[in-house]
Formats: structure tokens, C-alpha cells, sequence
């Protein structure tokens, strides 16, 4: 369970959210939509740990985000993240790549893995060697790696088409269903309808 | 980890290159000018340790070839206690055909033994032993001239050491009417069981214008070792310093480039300390293999300067265990300081700058 209280986050001067609440439960499938600076990276990047709030707590499974000494080990254990562009590193092929995320992770396992999302031919390809589409299912394999109780999704489907961009959100919805928190910032709302629960960022509020 | 170092340097194929000639470039300048300043002093020291337990030089003058002490000095040696044998020596240089310089030594008769005769015979009055390497350079191999004075080559002699193997050896009273001197210094050889210290106070008490020193105190203190030395360990930090800023600059232009991959793992949880590691990593082989290639250019450059006939064997370079162990671990050192910079750069990627989208 993750849960924001009074977020309130300033670039400088400038306030980017403020006073956002809200709960998201486990296995939940979340859509957060809103037009280009209205807060929602901003809302993402303070959930998943990357940006600390100017004010307020976020709260995961009981635990303050404040308390937690070793963070890039939560991050490690707790949160997946795709991004808009799949920042594959071009010189590893998908098996080392999926091994960025977890190096002690077994053959088997990436096999499994790469299985259960379609894609277990790409196992020794390069990402130059591998369709759009099919690099962001490997981004995604890649933040599944250490079966992460929640996943964070920037725009994903910024760079694919309808219909894999369609495949992806219904992956997203099976990972819900499995049990994954899975939150995703999109501008796509026919995309955004498929989630269990939207939220509208607009001018730094929810 | 090495897998992916290699993967990752060979990705970065073009800086890869260019930092790897970088280090090979400064590790070849900090071998050649050791290898080359410790050869030059490791002749002459060898030169002046073959026959002397003590040199006896002109006092206050800090280079043998301006040194000029009373041969005649010898006689009064001789007969001190402790005392087996003492020769002089004058050390001088002159054109020799088309060479510009060549290493002219005049010596007493009983210091020619030193000179191993491969032809003919020692020198008598009016007449030059020439080194092998200098033999092989004349034209004419029936005499010299020095100084506008013809000398007749009795013999050819050769030495390990370049600087005699490159000379020419006349007897010290022509040496001294070339040079205007009566010996450049006086070399002796003491007992086995001689008190070295008291040799020394009773040579000194003889002439106050003259300066005795046990022979490795002499090398130890000899002012142009000092010089070479100095020389050679400024152009090896310069030669490091080019080769640390080569690494630097390079590096972190590879690092700004990698940057998605360092802002994707800092995403992932992966730990500053482990990106710096694995950048390290990657320069730490860089090192080892630019160690590998500059050893093996090194000691092919070393064999041209010692062959080569334009240098008549007076430059000569050896890479010893412990002088390729030390730059191997300068080596190491130029790699490891050059990435800590970009490295750190590189952990430091901001992860939210993916997050929102940017492609940096």
C-alpha cells in the first residue's frame, strides 16, 4: 500500500504539487493523467523515492519513505520503473540487461520471465536488433526483474503504436491482477480508462 | 563484471582508442626517460665502481670534466697505508670523423687492463684504443684524429658500459696536453681490510685543494645524477599528468554519453558506489592492457636507441623488474585517479531527469 499525505513539492519558487493526498492499494492498476507541467512526473518521481517532497510523507506498507536508511536497496527491492523511451543499454543484449536490474537472478528465471511476456526468442538479442515494441516489453521484463510490489510507468507507450501500446497496458492489468501496484502517468485517456482508478493532475493539485 | 566492462568499453570503441593511446603514449614517456636517465647513470656509475674504492676529484667542482688534480698526486697515494693501487684519469669529449662528440678518456697505464682488448693491442705513445662501437662507425680504421692530433688505432676494446664502448682511450699525458690538465681524478683501489674513512682523511690531508669520497658516496652525491634524476622524474609527472588529463577528458565525454545507462541503473537501486566501481573497472583494464602495450613499445624503442649507430651506444635504456613495477603501478594509479572524476559524475546521474522524460 502506498500512501501520500499533504505532498507538497517547489522547484525553487515555483510549486509543482500541492498538498496531494491520496491511497493506492495493493494490486491496484492507477492511471494519473494531466497535461505537460501539471505535476504528474513530479507526483511520480516523490512516490517511487526518487525525489523527496519539500513537504508531507508517503507512507509504503507502514514505512515512511523519511525512515529508510538504505534507499537505493528499497528501490532495489520495492519499485520497478519503465520510462518513456526504454533505456535499454545498447552494448547488452536482453538477458544482460534484464541482469542490470538483479545479477544474481538464474537463467531460469529470466526464461520464466521472458516467457510469460512473449518474448522469450529475444533472450540473446541486442535491443538494435528488436522492434520498439518489443524493447519496451524488454524494459518492462527488466522492472519485473525483483518482483516489485509496485511498478512506475512514465508515459510507456510514448513510442509505440496503438496496438502495442495496447498489449502493454493489458500486460500492466495482468500484473494487477498478480498482485503489482502498477501506476502509470500517460496522456492517452482510451489507454489511461483501462486502469482500476484514474487520477487528474492539474496545477499541482489532484 | 569484466564481461560487461569489456562490452561496455568495446561499445565506446573510438574513445576506448583514444584513451588507451593516450595511456599508452604517457606510460612510453615515463619508460623511455626512466628507463633511459637510470641507463645513463647506471654507465657512468658502473664506469667510475670498476676500479676505485675512492675518487679523488678537484675540491669544490661539481663535474668531473672540469675537475683537475695533481697526477703526480699518485705517488704520495700509493705509499699511504691501506692503499693497493691508484690510477687517474682524464675525462674529456672531441669530434671524432663525422661523430660530433666522443667520450675521450686518457689513463695511466695500469688502468688500461680495465679495457678489454678484442683487437690488437693497448696504446702506446701516439696512439688510440677505440671502442667497438666507435670502431664500427670509422671510416678510416687505421687512425683518428683528436683534436687536430693523429692517432694511430693500436687496438679495439669493448665495454658493457656505452659511454667506454663509444670512446676513445689514449694515455693520460696526451689526454692532458689536449685537454690542458693534469687528471680529471684520481681512482683508488684500496686493501681488503682497509679502514676506508681513514684512507679518505689521510688522501685529503695530503692537498687541500682536492675532495675524496668513497666511490658510492661519490655516485650518490654526483651532482649530474642529481640533475638527470630531477630531469627525468619532472618529465615523468608531466608525461602523467598529459596522461591523467587524456583519461579525464575522454572519460567524461564517454560518461556524458552513457548517461541514460548510469540514470537507468541509479533508477533500478543500483548504488553510486557500485557505478563507480564498475567506471573504475573499466579504466582499471584500460590500464592494465596500455601497461601490457607500452612495455612491449618500450622495450622495442630501447632496442633502436641501443643499436642505434648515431647514438654510438651513449643512450642506453633498461627496464628493470622494479622500474616496470613501479610504472605499472603508476599505471594503475594514472587510470584509477583519471576515472574517480567522470565516475563519480556518473553516479551521480539524476534519475528523475528520465522520469520526466528527458532523454539525457
Amino acid at each position: 500500500m502506498i500512501k501520500a499525505v499533504d505532498i507538497t513539492h517547489k522547484y525553487n519558487n515555483d510549486l509543482a504539487l500541492n498538498r496531494v493526498n491520496l491511497e493506492i492499494k495493493k494490486g491496484e492498476f492507477v492511471s494519473i493523467i494531466g497535461e505537460s507541467g501539471s505535476g504528474k512526473s513530479t507526483l511520480l518521481s516523490i512516490l517511487s523515492t526518487l525525489l523527496k517532497p519539500s513537504e508531507g510523507d508517503v507512507i509504503f506498507n507502514d514505512t515512511n519513505y523519511k525512515e529508510i536508511e538504505n534507499i537505493d536497496t528499497f528501490r532495489q527491492t520495492n519499485i520497478g520503473f519503465i520510462f518513456q523511451f526504454h533505456y535499454l543499454i545498447n552494448y547488452l543484449n536482453v538477458k544482460d540487461n534484464l541482469k542490470i536490474a538483479n545479477e544474481k537472478v538464474s537463467e531460469e528465471e529470466i526464461n520464466t520471465l521472458l516467457e510469460k511476456l512473449d518474448i522469450q526468442e529475444l533472450v540473446n538479442k541486442y535491443p538494435s536488433e528488436i522492434s520498439g515494441g518489443q524493447r519496451q516489453r524488454v524494459a518492462i521484463a527488466r522492472a519485473m526483474m525483483n518482483k516489485p510490489t509496485v511498478i512506475f510507468a512514465d508515459e510507456p507507450t510514448g513510442n509505440l503504436d496503438s496496438k502495442n501500446s495496447l498489449k502493454v497496458f493489458e500486460l500492466f492489468k495482468k500484473l494487477s491482477n498478480e498482485g503489482t501496484i502498477i501506476i502509470v502517468a500517460t496522456h492517452d485517456l482510451k489507454l489511461a480508462a483501462l486502469a482500476d482508478t484514474i487520477y487528474e493532475v492539474k496545477d499541482g493539485q489532484l | 563484471m569484466l564481461s560487461n566492462a569489456i562490452k561496455a568499453l568495446k561499445a565506446n570503441a573510438l574513445k576506448t582508442t583514444l584513451i588507451y593511446f593516450s595511456l599508452i603514449f604517457s606510460i612510453v614517456s615515463i619508460f623511455l626517460i626512466s628507463a633511459i636517465s637510470s641507463g645513463i647513470i647506471s654507465m657512468y656509475s658502473s664506469m667510475l665502481k670498476s676500479d676505485g674504492d675512492i675518487i679523488i676529484t678537484q675540491a669544490k667542482i661539481s663535474d668531473t670534466f672540469f675537475s683537475n688534480v695533481d697526477i703526480n698526486l699518485i705517488n704520495k697515494i700509493d705509499r699511504l697505508n691501506g692503499v693497493k693501487e691508484s690510477s687517474a684519469m682524464i675525462v674529456g669529449a672531441s669530434p671524432v670523423e663525422k661523430l660530433p662528440i666522443v667520450a675521450v678518456y686518457g689513463v695511466t697505464k695500469n688502468r688500461l687492463k680495465n679495457y678489454k682488448l678484442i683487437k690488437n693491442n693497448y696504446p702506446k705513445q701516439n696512439e688510440a684504443l677505440v671502442g667497438e662501437a666507435i670502431y664500427t662507425n670509422l671510416k678510416n680504421k687505421n687512425s683518428i684524429s683528436i683534436a687536430n692530433k693523429d692517432f694511430k688505432i693500436s687496438g679495439v676494446f669493448t665495454s658493457d658500459v656505452g659511454f667506454e664502448n663509444g670512446s676513445v682511450v689514449i694515455n693520460i699525458d696526451e689526454a692532458g696536453k689536449i685537454f690542458n690538465k693534469s687528471a680529471s681524478m684520481i681512482m683508488v683501489n684500496s686493501d681488503l681490510n682497509a679502514n676506508i674513512e681513514l684512507l679518505i682523511k689521510n688522501i685529503k690531508s695530503l692537498d687541500t685543494n682536492i675532495d675524496a669520497k668513497s666511490t658510492d658516496n661519490f655516485v650518490d652525491n654526483y651532482n649530474q645524477f642529481k640533475i638527470i634524476k630531477t630531469s627525468s622524474n619532472v618529465i615523468s609527472l608531466i608525461a602523467f599528468a598529459m596522461g591523467l588529463l587524456g583519461i579525464v577528458s575522454i572519460m567524461s565525454i564517454t560518461i556524458n554519453q552513457r548517461k541514460s545507462e548510469f540514470g537507468i541503473k541509479r533508477a533500478l537501486g543500483i548504488s553510486m558506489k557500485k557505478i563507480i566501481y564498475s567506471i573504475m573497472f573499466e579504466s582499471l583494464i584500460l590500464g592494465c592492457l596500455s601497461f601490457v602495450s607500452a612495455f612491449l613499445l618500450s622495450e622495442f624503442a630501447l632496442y633502436l636507441i641501443k643499436h642505434s649507430s648515431h647514438l654510438q651506444g651513449y643512450v642506453n635504456g633498461e627496464i628493470t623488474f622494479s622500474l616496470a613495477l613501479s610504472i605499472f603501478l603508476t599505471s594503475i594509479s594514472m587510470a584509477v585517479i583519471g576515472a574517480i572524476i567522470p565516475a563519480f559524475n556518473a553516479a551521480q546521474t539524476d534519475p528523475v531527469s528520465l522520469i520526466q522524460g528527458n532523454r539525457i
